[in-house]
């Protein structure tokens, strides 16, 4: 229902830019194509990080680093396995979901029982850079790249839409509903939502609330091992790639409410959406301030955000 | 609990912000300078600040290695004839990209007996060290950064190699309208796409108005936000609007290997796309990175004189030892360090107030950059006979075709993008 209510005030804007935009329709066709298919990449990288966030409580500054992490890995495993890059992606999902279920397991797991949340920051923040500096360390800091598989465009009332980007949204949207069916009908997603809302609780009657930490930061780590083979194809590759993301996926997941798989996937596009079209009026700059104001109004109006408590 | 959840995101979301997405870099290579030593044997040490760590690490590294490659080449050449045969020695900083830490870094080096400094790759991180330079009378010798304020304060102990923003976007506005006279297909209107900032904004402020002086009038102006441009397809349509015989650009490596993308994607009808100050199309690794969408495009940036036999030399051996192709900010690098030596070499002295004078009064021929003329500085510290020259895409290499005296193929034109 809200999904129909946010989709239903981004038509109405929509409409509005086209009618009162003062700009052709094929520039705004191009910036809608272009937004929706941003948000779908934004999607991606905040999918994981609402799942850490919303049931563990972790600011994991760690996601776009993490996500870095998966696109160099993805990187060697096309350029010397000679892998598809695709292929590649279904490799890096469990790859990525045993690092992330490491890391709890044996770094976060002990600063969550001691309920303080600055150990928590610190190590992720420390991981972050850990990453960052590693790769730069292994790979370089000239940028690196990889030839997509699939190349070409789709062509559309005036707009393009690169393959390799059409894919990523697919994915985003795939990843989505794979991530849902896990957490509403199967066991484990049981015990992640009972470990959300009430950890004690849950422990009381017999789950294992650590086990379900570390399978949880597992599966937001598994979900930027997907995102990281599904947008190399389209970014140029340097070990600071992923950061730029962190800030806008925090920005997604509050606005969409924490926990919130939904809330990802639509906050993602609200914002990829408001980033291009806003562009075509304000210039460089002011488009990410108008996604920032719009944050903030949000957290003003709907605290818990649009999807809150949805999980 | 989900309050203080919030009130955290709020809290990561701010502090991410203010770091404005820069990575931070862990460890900062440091080797102590010694700037005293007997009459013979005698080691100067000259201060090297590049970013180690962080986003621009690759290229920072680079330039590191270049500088470390200079002293060697002259202290083999029997070091600093001027002063018996001196050695030279590179004492290094990390700026990390950052302007404060570029700045400290500065402080160290040159209360560690750094006789001179040489950096640092970024504008701004450029203008806190040349005011430490200033501060502490040790010269700084700018092997990068373009921003014409660096020297527009009347700073007497900084000296800049390349051309800055200003000249980059006149000679660029020069090149153009020449290459569409030289190929019978005048260039009349260009839309511009520019990164946002003081880079960005002079480079197009100083194009628009001198290629309006040629009758070159601008479509178009789309400026955009490095930090958040994650796909190039609006602004390219917004450029592409208005029809233009030309795109202009002016960026960084990620932002126009996305526009070159996205300008392939869209197939604007124009006779150019043409980089100015461009970080991307004139990069050794652009062609491979951009494919199909890379061939065809123009960029006017100062380079390397790959007509240079000297320039030859330096760069196979640079890649054979360390393994990368000598981009061009290296080569910049290297001569900062020789036109350092060339200071030590007229002056006869390490004092850093004596080196000062004897750069200024500099006249080094057989520049290892394609100029106008010997690297010369004018009273504001900027060397007068730098130019950019215009290099293209050309069979999956970045090829020098304008002018004449500098190229090494001929100049396809008019050049359809993403055209093979």
């Amino acid at each position: 229902m809200r999904g129909l209510g946010l989709a239903g005030v981004v038509l109405v804007l929509l409409a509005l830019v086209y009618l009162l935009g003062d700009k052709s329709a094929a520039l705004v066709n191009q910036a809608v194509v272009t937004g929706t298919l941003l948000g779908g990449v934004y999607a991606l990288v905040s999918m994981g990080l609402t799942l850490i966030f919303g049931v563990l409580g972790i600011v994991n500054f760690a996601q776009g680093t993490m996500l870095t992490l998966s696109m160099y890995a993805a990187y060697v495993l096309v350029t010397s396995l000679g892998l598809n890059v695709y292929l590649a992606t279904l490799l890096l999902v469990p790859l990525l979901f045993g690092l992330g279920y490491l890391v709890q397991l044996l770094l976060l797991n002990r600063l969550m029982s001691e309920g303080e949340t600055e150990g928590q920051l610190l190590v992720t923040l420390g991981l972050s850079l850990l990453i960052a500096n590693g790769l730069l360390l292994a790979f370089g800091g000239q940028p690196k790249s990889i030839t997509a598989p699939v190349g070409g465009n789709l062509r559309f009332l005036g707009a393009v839409a690169s393959v390799p980007r059409v894919i990523a949204f697919v994915g985003a949207i795939v990843l989505a509903l794979a991530l849902t069916a896990v957490l509403q009908r199967t066991r484990l997603g049981l015990s992640i939502r009972a470990v959300a809302a009430n950890g004690q609780g849950a422990a009381m009657v017999g789950v294992n609330v650590k086990r379900v930490f570390a399978v949880t930061f597992g599966l937001g780590a598994a979900c930027v091992g997907a995102a990281g083979g599904l947008v190399l194809p389209f970014f140029s590759l340097t070990p600071s790639t992923g950061e730029q993301f962190t800030i806008l996926a925090f920005v997604i997941v509050v606005l969409g409410g924490l926990g919130s798989v939904t809330g990802a996937v639509l906050g993602g596009l609200a914002i990829g959406l408001l980033q291009t079209v806003g562009g075509l009026f304000v210039p460089g700059t002011g488009a990410l301030l108008l996604v920032f104001a719009v944050f903030v109004v949000v957290l003003f109006v709907r605290p818990q955000g649009l999807f809150g408590s949805d999980l | 609990m989900s309050s203080r959840r919030k009130t955290l995101a709020v809290l990561a979301v701010a502090g991410l912000a203010l770091a404005g997405c820069s990575s931070s870099g862990g460890t900062s290579n440091s080797t102590s300078g010694s700037g005293s030593g007997g009459a013979s044997g005698e080691t100067i040490t000259v201060g090297s600040i590049h970013p180690l760590t962080g986003a621009l690490a690759g290229a920072g590294q680079l330039m590191q290695d270049a500088t470390e490659m200079a002293a060697a080449d002259i202290n083999a050449a029997g070091g600093i004839k001027g002063l018996s045969g001196a050695q030279l020695k590179i004492a290094s900083g990390d700026s990390q990209g950052k302007a404060e830490t570029g700045q400290s870094e500065a402080q160290r080096l040159t209360q560690s007996g750094a006789v001179a400094l040489v950096g640092t790759y970024q504008s701004d991180v450029t203008k806190n060290v040349a005011s430490v330079a200033e501060r502490s009378q040790v010269p700084l010798v700018i092997d990068v950064a373009v921003d014409d304020s660096i020297l527009a304060q009347g700073y007497k102990y900084s000296f800049r190699i390349q051309p800055n923003a200003t000249g980059m976007g006149t000679s660029g506005a020069d090149d153009l309208a020449g290459i569409g006279e030289q190929g019978g297909s005048p260039i009349k209107t260009v839309s511009y796409i520019h990164i946002q900032g003081a880079f960005g904004d002079s480079v197009f402020t100083a194009f628009k108005k001198e290629a309006e002086a040629k009758g070159i009038t601008i479509a178009k102006e789309v400026a955009y936000d490095s930090g958040s441009l994650n796909d190039a397809a609006t602004q390219v349509a917004q450029a592409a609007a208005p029809k233009p015989d030309a795109i202009v650009v002016t960026g960084y490596y990620p932002d126009s290997l996305l526009i070159a993308k996205s300008i392939a994607a869209l197939k604007p009808d124009v006779k150019a796309v043409y980089g100015i100050a461009n970080g991307g199309f004139d990069d050794d690794s652009f062609p491979g990175a951009a494919g199909a969408a890379g061939n065809g495009l123009l960029s006017a940036n100062y380079h390397y004189d790959a007509t240079s036999a000297r320039v030859k030399d330096i760069r196979t051996r640079f890649e054979a030892k360390y393994g990368k192709p000598m981009e061009t900010a290296a080569m910049l690098s290297y001569q900062a360090v020789e036109v350092v030596a060339a200071g030590l070499d007229k002056s006869g002295s390490k004092d850093p107030k004596k080196l000062r004078d004897a750069i200024s009064a500099l006249e080094l021929s057989d520049p290892l950059l394609a100029f106008d003329g010997p690297i010369k500085f004018d009273e504001t510290g900027q060397n007068t006979n730098a130019t950019v020259i215009v290099m293209q895409i050309q069979g999956g290499k970045v090829e020098q075709v304008y002018p004449q005296k500098f190229k090494t193929v001929d100049l396809k034109f008019p050049a359809k993008p993403g055209a093979s």
